[in-house]
């Protein structure tokens, strides 16, 4: 947004200063939404990356163990949608009823409820965000008009890329709020159900009892025939199983929703590679031609010469007994597995914009003017691929949720107990005949969603960027790639 | 350039590009951390053992040695052998063995995607924005973002009970009676002593064995190939040849097959070559889910048990295929369609 040092011409933060009001409003707006996640916030920096892993990586930083105290203090304080608001778990005492629960609520509306306020307050704070955009626009922009403005209105009649947009909104918030969203504590459920237990009353015996988790997992998991605990419904233990129970008897939403932070955390690391490499190599070809291209050319076919899937399932058994393996339980080898085997295909896309750039008026009198290569390529060059990038980095991201669903169906990739996908298709497969078809299905069926989601918002970015653009030239990769190389 | 000067080029670059692809085959088996001989012995074999294994791998050679013994291994089609999986057994007597039912599932798998895939994406496109089209197209999205395992899975599952599902249908006596999570038979391939009828029922089994496979691994092909085609013929219909054979009086089917068909299948030429990197890759998964033994699932069993030896032999094959794919597109190309531009299209 520099714009070069004009006398006329003032800073957003001048202008802001010179009419701070609609700022300050929307400014107050939002740390209002803040507040009332305030420990939420600091909760989800604290615990989505693997932070011990990476701390024990880094050399003793001084200071690092006082940062994560504070951090984890911070994650304490107490948020408006979170279990201990709204809590679900709680037991059925036939006299008093529902104990423990949120107002005395049935588990399923308290979970209900909590569900439907997450996805409330992340509306909200998108169309503040969308609000915050207008006034910009409105407020603080110098220019009435710009080409940014074109391709807005066109997303914003662009119905299939909304669908997509919403969509993909709702699974980066069941990422982002995993811990609230699902109806069991994570660590409780999934990762030491011998070391939590809980309460419920037992109708036997006639009066309250504490049970491990793991022992009631033991008596609620779903294999067919009797023993099936089903979407939307309660076990043995009065705990509510929106999506069911697994083969195991642990919860089939809660991993579903930590599955979805694993997916997502590998999809945007390998974007964030992947897109790193394949833009500065398809600005460098563009840029200097001639033999870099050529080698560039063949460094990438080399690479898509081997089939990725095959390429990652080499790599995973090569790589399994590394030091890096165990960081996520694989889940960052895998990532840059897929950013060292993923980025021809993304640089192919992005390529011929960056070519078509190269040819403009205006790198010639950059050149011409004597300006370094760097800054021609990211001032001049760069903001013109960047769409492009967009556009195939979401039709990306879904092959990658397959690709790395594929791998852990077979048992690589992602090892237990990290919850990924792919692993609850594989562990449901033996009773998809039976009444325990949930644990296969719904895992399927939200891979479905998610990918023809991220497709779709591939889409609508496209049409938004250039509604004239020639579709059958680069969306051949981006299809090939979007099918997570035949997984 | 000339259009075959321009091929000649695409062919003599796949050179480097086998070079590399092997290389860094080599690079990852031999320099990764894992020690092939120790692979192949497991953690409690004894000495003797993995020293002789260590003496025939060449693993104490220098690693120049070793880099050019394994090139020249492989380019002379000398892929080693088995060690684990069927210790004793060469790698090419292995492919000639596995090969056959992958050949055949990908056959089935490009003939099913393009003989639904096109005409429907070409049906969409000649009948732009009615209910069919939609259901067409939506379809055609939501199939594509089926992951091939789930849907392998779910396949399975639903003609095992076809009798429930599909009202009385019942696929394993449909025709003729078949186990549904089996290889099919190949022997009618090989086998020169067959009597002609014994033939033809197992070709007729083996292709129904196949095609439920066959259906998931060409989904996302049929997918693509449906969007694909869709958008050319949309292309093609609003092209100025179109309007002035229309404006001379050119009948209806005419128009539609000579002018509209025709062209609107160039765009489709790369996604049916692509298709080949799907294929390759999704036979591991598909392959896994119905039992079939064919190539994929033989280079995962071979990665997942430490065959190290015979998954660089596998790994050499694929790259051999996928070039040869790529190279078979570029002669589509050259010879269709005379416009594609040679310049910056690498």
């Amino acid at each position: 947004m520099e714009l070069g040092p004009e006398d006329d011409e003032l800073s957003l933060k001048e202008r802001i200063m010179d009419n701070p009001r609609p700022a300050m409003i929307w400014l107050a707006g939002a740390l209002l939404l803040l507040s009332v996640q305030f420990g939420a916030v600091a909760e989800t920096i604290m615990s989505v990356p693997p932070w011990n892993d990476i701390v024990d990586l880094l050399p003793v930083a001084p200071g690092a163990a006082a940062l994560a105290a504070f951090g984890d203090r911070l994650a304490d304080l107490p948020t408006l949608l979170s279990r201990e608001t709204i809590p679900n778990q709680g037991y059925y005492h036939p006299e008093t009823g529902w104990e423990n629960t949120f107002l005395g609520l049935s588990p399923a509306w308290a979970w209900a409820v909590r569900v439907a306020l997450i996805y409330v307050y992340a509306f909200v704070w998108c169309g503040w965000l969308w609000y915050a955009y207008e006034i910009f626009r409105e407020h603080y922009r110098y220019a009435d008009w710009t080409p940014r403005d074109d391709m807005v209105d066109r997303l914003r009649v662009h119905r299939w890329g909304q669908f997509g947009l919403v969509i993909v909104i709702a699974f980066l918030v069941m990422a982002l709020f995993a811990p609230a969203m699902s109806p069991t504590v994570a660590d409780a459920n999934l990762y030491n159900p011998y070391s939590y237990d809980f309460e419920y009353y037992d109708d036997d015996v006639g009066e309250v009892v504490t049970i491990t988790e793991g022992a009631a997992n033991a008596q609620s998991y779903s294999r067919g025939g009797d023993a099936n605990i089903g979407p939307m419904q309660y076990d043995d233990f009065d705990r509510f199983a929106p999506f069911g129970t697994m083969q195991d008897g642990k919860d089939l939403f809660t991993f579903m929703a930590y599955g979805a932070r694993v997916s997502l955390f590998i999809g945007l690391l390998y974007l964030f590679l992947a897109g790193f490499i394949a833009t500065a190599f398809a600005l460098l070809t563009a840029y200097y031609k001639g033999l870099v291209d050529l080698a560039v050319v063949i460094t990438g076919d080399s690479i898509q010469a081997m089939p990725q899937l095959l390429l990652l399932i080499m790599l995973s058994v090569v790589l399994g007994g590394t030091w890096i393996a165990e960081i996520y339980n694989g889940g960052l080898i895998l990532a840059l597995i897929f950013a060292a085997t993923g980025w021809p295909g993304l640089w192919r896309a992005v390529r011929g914009p960056a070519l078509q750039v190269s040819e403009q008026e205006w790198i010639d009198a950059a050149k011409s003017f004597g300006q370094r290569p760097s800054v021609t390529m990211q001032k001049h060059m760069f903001p013109y691929v960047l769409g492009y990038l967009l556009i195939y980095s979401s039709m990306n991201l879904g092959g990658v949720i397959i690709g790395v669903a594929g791998l852990s169906f077979l048992g690589i990739g992602v090892n237990p107990p990290t919850p990924e996908w792919g692993r609850a298709v594989s562990g449901g497969q033996p009773y998809v005949e039976t009444a325990s078809w949930h644990i296969s299905l719904l895992p399927g069926i939200m891979i479905v969603f998610v990918v023809t989601a991220f497709n779709a918002l591939g889409d609508g970015i496209r049409d938004a960027i250039d509604p004239k653009i020639d579709v059958g030239g680069g969306e051949d990769e981006a299809a090939g790639s979007a099918a997570g190389g035949g997984a | 350039m000339s259009r075959w000067g321009y091929f000649v080029r695409r062919v003599l670059l796949s050179i480097p590009v086998i070079l590399f692809g092997t290389s860094a085959t080599f690079i990852i088996l031999r320099m990764g951390p894992i020690d092939p001989a120790g692979a192949i012995i497991g953690p409690d074999g004894d000495q003797r053992a993995y020293q002789q294994i260590r003496d025939q791998l060449g693993l104490d050679e220098p690693l120049w040695v070793q880099y050019i013994d394994f090139m020249t291994d492989l380019f002379t089609f000398n892929l080693g052998q088995s060690w684990v999986i069927h210790p004793g057994s060469t790698a090419n007597e292995l492919i000639i063995a596995y090969a056959p039912r992958t050949i055949w599932l990908g056959f089935w798998s490009v003939l099913i995607a393009l003989f639904i895939g096109i005409p429907l994406g070409f049906y969409a496109g000649l009948n732009p924005n009615t209910w069919s089209d939609y259901l067409a197209s939506f379809g055609g999205i939501v199939w594509r973002a089926m992951p091939n395992f789930w849907l392998a899975v779910i396949m399975v599952s639903l003609l095992s009970q076809s009798e429930t599902f599909f009202f009385g249908f019942d696929w394993s006596s449909f025709v003729i009676d078949t186990p549904i999570v089996t290889a099919p038979p190949m022997d009618w391939m090989l086998d020169p002593d067959m009597g002609a009828s014994e033939r033809f029922t197992m070709m007729v089994a083996a292709t129904k064995m196949i095609l439920p496979a066959a259906l998931v691994l060409g989904s996302s092909s049929m997918g693509n190939e449906m969007r694909i085609g869709r958008t050319a013929v949309l292309e093609t219909v609003n092209s100025n040849y179109v309007e002035t054979a229309k404006a001379k009086g050119v009948p209806g089917r005419i128009l539609v097959w000579k002018h509209i068909f025709r062209n609107a299948l160039i765009p489709l030429v790369p996604i049916i070559t692509y298709e080949a990197f799907l294929l390759i890759g999704g036979s591991v998964l598909v392959e896994t889910v119905f039992a079939i033994n064919g190539l994929g699932y033989l280079f995962f069993q071979a990665a997942i048990q430490g065959d190290l030896p015979l998954v660089g032999g596998l790994m050499f094959i694929f790259i051999l295929m996928i070039v040869f794919i790529n190279i078979l597109q570029d002669f589509l190309y050259t010879v269709i369609d005379p416009r594609v531009g040679y310049e910056g299209g690498a």
